[in-house]
Formats: C-alpha cells, sequence, structure tokens
C-alpha cells in the first residue's frame, strides 16, 4: 500500500485533552476522573480489561455519551456539549458498521454527501481513500461482498473522508482472524504515521497495544493507571495492576527489610514505591527468572512448553509458589517435569507488591 | 497403502450418506402426498371449474373462459375493484401506522411491555376475525357505545361504509405490521447510527439516508403482505353483516352457498381463480424483498 | 432525550386507545343493556345457551387432530431436511408457503367443489363411503383436512425457527455415538430440544382453529366461530361478550407460552 494523498491530513495535528471525566450507568462507575493529554500526532492505545471505561472514554471524545462531569478538549476548544454529528472525530467501530445499502465507494462517500458535497468531486475523494486503503478496484462492492478485513478498510477509508482532525479505532481488529489482524495493524500504524493524524485507539489486546502505539494508556476501573511508551510500560510498571496486566508476571513472597527486600535467599533493592510490609511479593518477567538443575534444590519443574525461540519453564517453590521462567532453548534440554532446580534473581533494583492472598 | 485405507474407509460413509438421504426422502413423502390431497385437489377443482361451464338443460359440461369474463364484468368487477381499493387503502394505512407504533415498541426499555405488544399483535393479526367484528359493532355499530354516547349517527357515521371498513381492517393490520417490521427494526445496528452521525449526519439526515432505504425492503414487504391479508379477509366482513360495501369474498361467499342464481359456482370458482392470481403476484412481489432484507438485516 | 421519550409515550398512548376503547367498550355493552341497566345476564346466560359447549367441544377436538396431524407430518419433514435431504428444502418451503397465496374463501370453493363430486360421480364406489364419512357434522374430518393445510406455513415457520437454534446433526451424531439408535436419537436428543418450538406450533394451530370462521362456515358446520356468529342474530349482549373473552383468553395463553419459551431459552442457556 503506498501513500500518494498528503492532502487527507488535516491543516495541522490536533491534541486532545481529557479532564476529570466522570461517568455513572446505575451503580457501577464507567469513569471515576480520567484525566489524560493526547499529544499531536500520535497513536495512543487506551488499554484495559472489558469494563475499564477506555471504550466510554473514547465514545465521549466521538460524542455518542456525554460526561456527569468534566470536560474534553480538542485543540483546547471545549467539544463537551458539541454534538456527535459536529465534532471533528472520524471513528471506525468494532465491526459491522458499513451502511449494507450502499456499495463501498458511497459508503466512503457518505459524508461528503451529508455535507452537500457535488457528486463528482465525492465520488473522486472517495476513490482516493479507497486507494489509500488498499482497495481501488472494490469500489462497487456492497458490505456483504467484502470479507472482514476489506470492510475494516472501507470503515477506515470512510473515518477519514471527512479530513477529521482526530482518529478514533474503537477495537476495529478484534473481530477478525489473527492473520488479517496483523497485517491490518501494521497498515492502519503506517497510514496514521503517513498522515500525522492524532488518534486513539481502543483495545483489550496489550500485544496490539504495545506494537503500534507511540504511548500506551492503561486504565483500571475508571482510573488511568500509568501511560508511558511501550518499552517504558513494560520495563518500568508504575503500578501492580500494569505489571500484571501487561505481560506475564510471577509473584514470590518476600519479606522487607533495611531498605531492600529479601527474596529467594538473596538481597535486592526496592524499585518503585515500597508498600506496607513487612510480608510482600516480588513482582518478576520470566525472563528475568534463572532457573538451574540443582540436585538439593528444592523447586520443582511442574511444565515446560516450547515457544519457539525460548522455552517457559513452570517451576514451584517449597512453599507452593508457582514461578514463570523463560530460558534459552539450549539451556532448557534437561528440564524435564520433577526435575529439583534452584530459583535465581539477577542483582537488579525489584518491584514489590502488598501481599495478595 | 494409504489410497485403499482411504477408500476402505470412504465406502461405508457413503453408505450412510446415501441410507440417510433415503430416509430424508421417506419423512418428506408423507408431508408431500398429504398436500397434495388436501390441497392439490381442491385448487385443481377450482382451476377446472373455473373453465367449465354446464348446460342447465343438458346437464352436458364444456369448458370455457366464459366464467373468467364474468367475474370481471358487471357486479363481480364492482366487487373485486372494491376489494383492491379497501385493500390497498387500509395496508398503506396499516404501514404508516404501525411503523411508529412498532419503533416505539422496539425502542422501549420495558420488556414486559415489548413482549404484551407483540403478544397481543399476534393474536389480532391472525386471529381476530369474527371477534373483532363484534368488538366494532358492539362500539361504533349503530346501536354501538360511542354511536350512543357520542351521538355519532347524527353527524352521519356509518361502521358500515367504506371507512368504517378501513377502522375495523386496521384493528388487524397495525398488529400485522408491527410483527412484520419489527425485526427489521431490530436489525437496524446501532452503528450505522452512530457511523451517520460520526460523518456528519443530523438525526433526519440519517433517517432519510440510512434507517429508511434499509427498511425499504421490508416497509415495501409488508405494504404487499398487509394488502393481501386484508384482501383475503372473509370472516369479519361477514360477521358484520349488513356491510354495503361490496367484496369479492362476499361475493363468493354468496354464490357458493347459493344465495344468488343457480349455476353461479363456476363463477364463485372463477372469482376465486382471480383473487389467487392477486395473491400470488403480492407473494412474488413481497418474496424477493423479503431475501434482499434478511440479506442486509442478518 | 426527553423529546424523545414524549414522542413514545404519545405513540404508544394513542395506540393503546384505539386498541383499547373497542374492547373497553364491547364490554360496556354486554352489562349495560338499553332499558334494563347493568346486567351480567349475558355472561351467566354463556353456558346455558344452547350450542355453546357443544360447539366448543367440537372446536378444541377439531384443534387436537390438526395439531396431531400437523406435527406428525411437520416434525419428520423438518428434520429430516436438516439431516439428510436439504435439496428438498425449497421443495418444503414451497409447499408449505403455497397456502398464503390461496385464500381461504378461494380454497374452500375448491373443497366445496370435491366435495360435490362425490354424489355426483362416486355414488356407486367404495369412495363415495369415505366422502360421507369426513363429512360427519358430529366430527367433520374434512375440516382438519383443511385447517392443516391452512396451518402448514405457521407450523413451518415456528418448526424453522425452533430448528435453526439447535444444530440438530450434531445432537444426533452425538446421540448415536452414545450407542443410542436412530429413533432414540430423535426422541430423546432433538425432540426435547425442540419443545419451545413444538409448543409455539401448537398452539399457533390452536388459535387457528378456535378463530377459524370461513371454511366451516361455507361447508356448514357450526364450531365456536361459527356459534357465536349464528347465536348473534338472536342475543347481541351474549355474543359479543363470548367474543371479548374468546380475543382475552388467546392473548393470555399466548402470553403465558410467551413466557415459558422465554424460561426455556434461558434456562437451556444458562
Amino acid at each position: 500500500m503506498t501513500v500518494t494523498a498528503p492532502d487527507t491530513t488535516a491543516t495541522t495535528a490536533a491534541t486532545v485533552e481529557f479532564r476529570g471525566l466522570r461517568r455513572e450507568f446505575g451503580p457501577t462507575v464507567a469513569l471515576d476522573g480520567l484525566d489524560l493529554t493526547v499529544r499531536p500526532g500520535e497513536l495512543l492505545a487506551l488499554l484495559g480489561p472489558s469494563g475499564c471505561g477506555k471504550t466510554t472514554a473514547l465514545r465521549m471524545l466521538a460524542g455518542f455519551e456525554h460526561p456527569d462531569s468534566g470536560e474534553v478538549l480538542i485543540d483546547g476548544e471545549d467539544v463537551t456539549r458539541v454534538p456527535a454529528h459536529r465534532r471533528d472525530a472520524g471513528m471506525v467501530f468494532q465491526s459491522y458498521s458499513l451502511f449494507p445499502h450502499l456499495d463501498a465507494l458511497d459508503n466512503v462517500a457518505f459524508g461528503l454527501r451529508m455535507r452537500k458535497v457535488r457528486t463528482s468531486e465525492r465520488r473522486a475523494r472517495a476513490a482516493e481513500l479507497l486507494e489509500l486503503v488498499g482497495l481501488a478496484d472494490k469500489g462497487g462492492r456492497f458490505p456483504h461482498q467484502l470479507s472482514g478485513g476489506q470492510q475494516q478498510r472501507v470503515a477506515l477509508a470512510r473515518a477519514l473522508a471527512l479530513r477529521p482532525r482526530v482518529l478514533l479505532l474503537d477495537e476495529p481488529l478484534s473481530a477478525l482472524d489473527a492473520k488479517v489482524r496483523l497485517s491490518l495493524r501494521e497498515e492502519i500504524r503506517r497510514l496514521q504515521q503517513d498522515l500525522g493524524i492524532t488518534t486513539l485507539f481502543v483495545t483489550h489486546d496489550q500485544e496490539e497495544a504495545l506494537s503500534m502505539a507511540d504511548r500506551v494508556a492503561v486504565m483500571h476501573a475508571g482510573r488511568l493507571e500509568q501511560c508511558a511508551p511501550p518499552a517504558e510500560l513494560y520495563g518500568r510498571p508504575a503500578t501492580a495492576f500494569v505489571a500484571e496486566f501487561v505481560g506475564t508476571m510471577s509473584r514470590i513472597p518476600g519479606r522487607l527489610a533495611d531498605g531492600g527486600v529479601e527474596v529467594l535467599g538473596q538481597r535486592l533493592p526496592v524499585d518503585g514505591p515500597v508498600p506496607a510490609g513487612p510480608d510482600v511479593d516480588v513482582l518478576v518477567r520470566p525472563e528475568a527468572v534463572g532457573v538451574r538443575t540443582d540436585g538439593d534444590g528444592s523447586a520443582r519443574v511442574v511444565a515446560t512448553s516450547f515457544l519457539g525461540a525460548a522455552v517457559r519453564v513452570t517451576v514451584r517453590l517449597a512453599d507452593g509458589t508457582e514461578v514463570k521462567a523463560d530460558l534459552p532453548a539450549h539451556e532448557a534440554g534437561g528440564l524435564g517435569a520433577g526435575t529439583a532446580v534452584t530459583v535465581s534473581l539477577p542483582e537488579r533494583p525489584v518491584l514489590v507488591a502488598a501481599r495478595t492472598p | 497403502m494409504t489410497a485403499t485405507a482411504v477408500r476402505v474407509d470412504s465406502a461405508p460413509a457413503a453408505a450412510v450418506k446415501r441410507r440417510r438421504r433415503s430416509l430424508g426422502w421417506l419423512a418428506v413423502v408423507p408431508l408431500l402426498a398429504f398436500t397434495a390431497l388436501a390441497f392439490g385437489l381442491p385448487a385443481l377443482a377450482m382451476l377446472d371449474g373455473a373453465f367449465t361451464a354446464k348446460d342447465p338443460a343438458t346437464g352436458a359440461t364444456s369448458y370455457t373462459t366464459g366464467n373468467l369474463t364474468a367475474s370481471l364484468q358487471g357486479a363481480y368487477l364492482t366487487a373485486l375493484l372494491g376489494s383492491v381499493k379497501l385493500s390497498a387503502v387500509s395496508a398503506a394505512l396499516g404501514v404508516l401506522l404501525g411503523l411508529p407504533l412498532a419503533q416505539a415498541v422496539v425502542t422501549s426499555r420495558f420488556r414486559a411491555l415489548r413482549e404484551a405488544v407483540l403478544t397481543a399483535s399476534g393474536v389480532l393479526a391472525n386471529f381476530g376475525g369474527v371477534p373483532l367484528a363484534f368488538a366494532f359493532v358492539a362500539t361504533l355499530g349503530n346501536a354501538g357505545v360511542l354511536t350512543r354516547h357520542l351521538g355519532l349517527a347524527d353527524q352521519g357515521w356509518d361502521l358500515y361504509s367504506f371507512w368504517g371498513l378501513v377502522i375495523v381492517y386496521l384493528y388487524f393490520l397495525i398488529p400485522l405490521m408491527v410483527l412484520t417490521i419489527t425485526p427489521a427494526l431490530e436489525g437496524l445496528r446501532t452503528q450505522w447510527r452512530e457511523a451517520a452521525q460520526n460523518n456528519g449526519a443530523t438525526p433526519v439526515q440519517y433517517w432519510r439516508h440510512v434507517a429508511l432505504p434499509v427498511l425499504l425492503p421490508s416497509l415495501l414487504g409488508g405494504l404487499v403482505l398487509l394488502f393481501g391479508s386484508a384482501f383475503a379477509a372473509y370472516a369479519t366482513a361477514a360477521a358484520m353483516v349488513g356491510s354495503s360495501i361490496p367484496l369479492v369474498t362476499l361475493q363468493i361467499a354468496d354464490a357458493i352457498s347459493g344465495n344468488v342464481l343457480v349455476g353461479q359456482e363456476n363463477v364463485a370458482l372463477a372469482l376465486s381463480l382471480d383473487m389467487v392470481l392477486v395473491a400470488g403476484l403480492v407473494m412474488a412481489v413481497y418474496l424477493p424483498l423479503q431475501r434482499r432484507s434478511a440479506r442486509w438485516l442478518a | 432525550m426527553a423529546r424523545l421519550t414524549l414522542w413514545r409515550w404519545g405513540v404508544l398512548g394513542l395506540a393503546g386507545l384505539y386498541f383499547l376503547v373497542p374492547l373497553a367498550a364491547s364490554v360496556v355493552f354486554t352489562v349495560d343493556v338499553p332499558g334494563q341497566g347493568v346486567t351480567f345476564d349475558a355472561y351467566t346466560q354463556i353456558f346455558s345457551t344452547d350450542g355453546f359447549t357443544s360447539s366448543l367441544l367440537l372446536s378444541l377436538e377439531l384443534a387436537a387432530a390438526t395439531i396431531a396431524v400437523v406435527l406428525l407430518l411437520m416434525v419428520p419433514a423438518m428434520v429430516a431436511l436438516r439431516l439428510g435431504a436439504p435439496r428438498l428444502r425449497p421443495v418444503v418451503e414451497v409447499v408449505c408457503s403455497l397456502p398464503l397465496v390461496v385464500p381461504p374463501i378461494a380454497f374452500v370453493a375448491g373443497i366445496g367443489t370435491v366435495l360435490k363430486w362425490g354424489p355426483e360421480h362416486l355414488s356407486r364406489t367404495p369412495l363415495f363411503q369415505t366422502f360421507v364419512a369426513i363429512q360427519n357434522p358430529d366430527f367433520p374430518f374434512v375440516l382438519v383436512l383443511a385447517y392443516v393445510v391452512m396451518a402448514l406455513p405457521f407450523v413451518y415457520r415456528a418448526l424453522d425457527a425452533g430448528l435453526r437454534a439447535v444444530d440438530v446433526r450434531t445432537l444426533v451424531e452425538a446421540a448415536r455415538s452414545c450407542g443410542a439408535g436412530w429413533p432414540q436419537a430423535l426422541v430423546q436428543a432433538v425432540l426435547p430440544n425442540l419443545r419451545g418450538a413444538l409448543l409455539n406450533a401448537s398452539f399457533l394451530t390452536l388459535a387457528l382453529v378456535l378463530g377459524e370462521f370461513t371454511v366451516a362456515q361455507l361447508l356448514g358446520f357450526q364450531p365456536f366461530a361459527v356459534w357465536i356468529v349464528n347465536v348473534s342474530g338472536s342475543q347481541a349482549q351474549l355474543s359479543v361478550a363470548v367474543s371479548v373473552l374468546s380475543l382475552l383468553v388467546t392473548w393470555v395463553l399466548l402470553l403465558a407460552l410467551a413466557g415459558a419459551g422465554g424460561r426455556t431459552r434461558t434456562a437451556s442457556r444458562g
């Protein structure tokens, strides 16, 4: 897919701000005071489990939901009270959002028709957008004649047709096959970077968020947990929730002592906030855990699964805790189930969290 | 080796498939035989009778198109046109009035209300007939409660007139419309409304450019279905004795029960054939529309 | 938002007025007789009126026979369409839609013609006895034949909807892999899952037969609906009272059925 339509971009990329957004649906709190700023031209992923409020936040920016309190700003201008059809935000829905009675070209041209743009002009523009998403030859097809991936491309072209200042993507890939999902996600990212359009992307798939976004905002129970670039989110999660939601994390019981933490017979410095002690859990990534065959070791291998370059080994410690470790395939050769092993951590500061029962 | 194994495997599978197919035929045959007897025979008899004339003097029969010609003349033609006019007017009104009611019911948050309205529609749309006629006679007939208490008779009200019948017919046509259009309204996805808004469409533009075009096949389908239902209605009209509106169903009934001249049975059969042709036309229009709307709204 | 709700209540209110006033007025009509004041005679007389019991019983018997025949014909055919003969599907669909193309009045005209063949052409053959037997006024089987045909479209739709919700093929294969024979698989695995659809089909047929007037009247029999009309000439109040009662009873029964259907649906999901 080549991008040859620089005029698709709005004049300048926009800044989006959420300020103290709050919304309750009956007894459930969907948004509990959300503050978040999206920088001009960046792709920000809103990541979280279902019901964390990420979709509600996106729909508020589109104008489909209204906050009980708080405001939404685009380029510093309060749009909270602007009706949905006058917001400057193109949206791609989860699925099945194409109008069934219009062909692909007319779907893309729909917004221009609402603006009373002349027929020839809007058809030319729609054709240009279809070319942009690689469907130049599918303009005459109706939605039921297109595959799921093609439908979402048309939806993307439609969302861009009015040259919006913000692009909103509401889990646009979740209804697609794994393979289509991968290729379309690369295309969306490339298109977004070429157009330089400020984009909000809602997803519950952490891999999707980490691989596509400039920054990822992790949400939990209507609040923002952390907003950071993917590498920072993974390497230095700000809270225990982020640590466990993004990537795999094992909890190993430890004990706070002298400003450090005692764990697995080692004494390690603590990274980040220190919870009330003294009993805590130390959070470790599988690739940071060392596993060594040791006839005297008190830990036992429970299971191994082959992941390609690495082998994920699940080890049960003497106290019953299970720890996951990723080892290079050649190191994991002798580690069958039942092997006695010793588990160790690198001499680096570790994250600790309050002990969970 | 592998090839033989496959063949060995597939042979019994094919046999099972064959047996299954023959079992399937066996299960369908009684149904087909029954319909051929109970439906096909009367239908053929009607067809045959519509083209048969019997000489009253000799009793000899001969084939003729005279019955059909007679059924399209004079009082019979008036009745046929009367039925078409009544059905067309009440079907159109039924569509116009049923759509907002269905929309109100579909968008309602009260499940119990929806359930009650849809069930009531099921009763009234299919099984109203006689009870319905009597309810209206009791309400708006010459001695009806409203007629007496509101003094409607002095203002020229007559239930047994064209518009009186339209009001009665709407009592089962509106529910039929609600039943027909409800699945289509439920098939309208919220994403379409939101996508339209997102593309700058006002609510009016959404209805004009998205909802109505998507509903159009269902609406037209509803229109022809209502027309067919009104056209075939007999019980209601017959129970409201004294109807001065000429209707084809009443004419057929009169002819076969011998209330008019003897020997009119064959004309009654020809009139029946006329009705079947109209109803067939209705179905021929309805089915393709139904198929298209099912594809869009599935 | 408030404007939307107002619009909705307006529509529902007007519809309620149009649909409830005739019912209410009918009730008033039956109890407030001019010259007699308020009286409940119309309702107390129902059971003692000549013909009420016999015509209602006749209608119920006809309904039972119709339901039995239509289900015996349709259930095996519909299940077979799913299992082994999908190519017959359009045939069955068309056969079951044909009655919609032939209005009842035209249908009865045809039946009347066929019945007249009996005395005219067949009086010396054993078939004649059959013709007489199916027109026995105590139990006119010819009406069952006609009603089965008229019920086909409704039953087809009800069963089709029910079958769509279950994967018959997998059910049968699962039952057979557990050692059940064909008949066992059908009776013990498929039919229980079609309970809702069978109930629905039976009920639609019941309501159809109870309310049917055209065919019965023109063939000269007197089941319930025909009786109401015949009695209206002499006892207007009574016929209206019976009409209103029968409408309400049908509605309540259908509502109960919808409730039962809804419960079974949630039960099977949980």
